[in-house]
């Protein structure tokens, strides 16, 4: 019993790991509006809008990760 | 009613009719205040509000769906936004969120999705909007399926993670500090370390996130509408 629970625990960590190239993406994307915005600052309001929207549309791999691992770790406990 | 089944009374009720009664008092209110004001006198108060949040939706709408359509979505979109922050930001008012049950959260992702299904076919006709399952060839036909109904998956879910994991960490923090201040023996039976460091993270997690993801469920909603629209053309 003591191994399933540490083997949910691993599970868990594992799912939340698709975090990582998440972070890439939204840095990379964060990198690309400061270029954007250096080019031309008359866009900045539009360039934020479309960054955030970007953004969280990458954040969803990683919500669902997330959300993989709260269901191990609060399901199969 | 099916014999032995047991009826749920989910809490997320109560504060969705709370959110409701505010909602309805604040249109009321503002109801009262375009009555009585004057058309050529300049708005102020609560009206000044309604009127500049009134024209950033519909400048939303607008932007995202062309002048005809945004005209008439702009309405939805700001019951949607004025609903979406109230809830998210209800947890900070020691209420449970309804976005944090993933019924609220599917029902709205559904509205949604039945409104991009339903421009659809207004604008490519019925008979184009079965054929376009099975395009460019019908062995397409699950690859466009899924490609329809991923936006009501994956809107919803957002969501739903979103404020959801907002909840748990605030739950799983607090479980935190109140471990930490039981070491202390007498003033330990209160959990006064909470008090102290939540605040940032209740900024985070919920006036932050919320109103983001708020600003984002409303912006899908209308760029997958715009979508269909623009497509005949």
């Amino acid at each position: 019993m003591e191994l399933a629970r540490g083997l949910v625990a691993i599970g868990a960590g594992l799912a939340v790991l698709t975090g990582m190239m998440t972070g890439l993406g939204q840095g990379y994307a964060a990198a690309k509006a400061v270029e954007a915005v250096g080019r031309n600052p008359e866009a900045e309001s539009k360039i934020r809008s479309m960054l955030i929207l970007g953004a969280a549309i990458a954040e969803t791999a990683a919500i669902y990760g997330m959300l993989i691992a709260f269901v191990l770790i609060f399901l199969f406990n | 009613m099916i014999v032995g089944a047991t009826i749920t009374f989910q809490v997320e009720v109560l504060s969705i009719l709370i959110i409701s009664a505010i909602i309805l008092g604040l249109i009321l209110a503002v109801n009262r205040a375009v009555k009585k004001a004057d058309p050529l006198d300049k708005p102020k108060g609560i009206l000044l509000l309604a009127v500049i949040y009134v024209r950033m939706m519909s400048g939303l709408a607008k932007d995202n769906m062309g002048n005809i359509v945004g005209r008439n979505y702009a309405p939805y979109l700001g019951i949607l936004a004025l609903y979406l922050a109230l809830a998210n930001l209800s947890g900070l008012f020691g209420m449970p969120a309804p976005t944090a049950n993933f019924s609220v959260t599917l029902t709205l992702a559904l509205i949604t999705f039945i409104m991009i299904q339903r421009m659809s076919i207004k604008s490519i006709g019925f008979f184009g909007y079965i054929r376009s399952f099975f395009e460019p060839h019908p062995l397409f036909f699950l690859m466009n399926f899924f490609g329809k109904v991923a936006p009501l998956i994956s809107m919803s879910i957002r969501l739903f993670g979103n404020i959801t994991s907002g909840t748990i960490i605030m739950v799983l923090f607090y479980a935190f500090t109140g471990w930490v201040a039981a070491l202390v023996p007498i003033i330990g039976v209160i959990d006064f370390v909470g008090p102290i460091v939540a605040p940032v993270l209740h900024f985070y997690f919920d006036v932050f996130v919320g109103l983001i993801q708020m600003y984002i469920f409303i912006s899908l909603t209308s760029v997958f509408i715009g979508n269909e629209y623009s497509q005949p053309e």
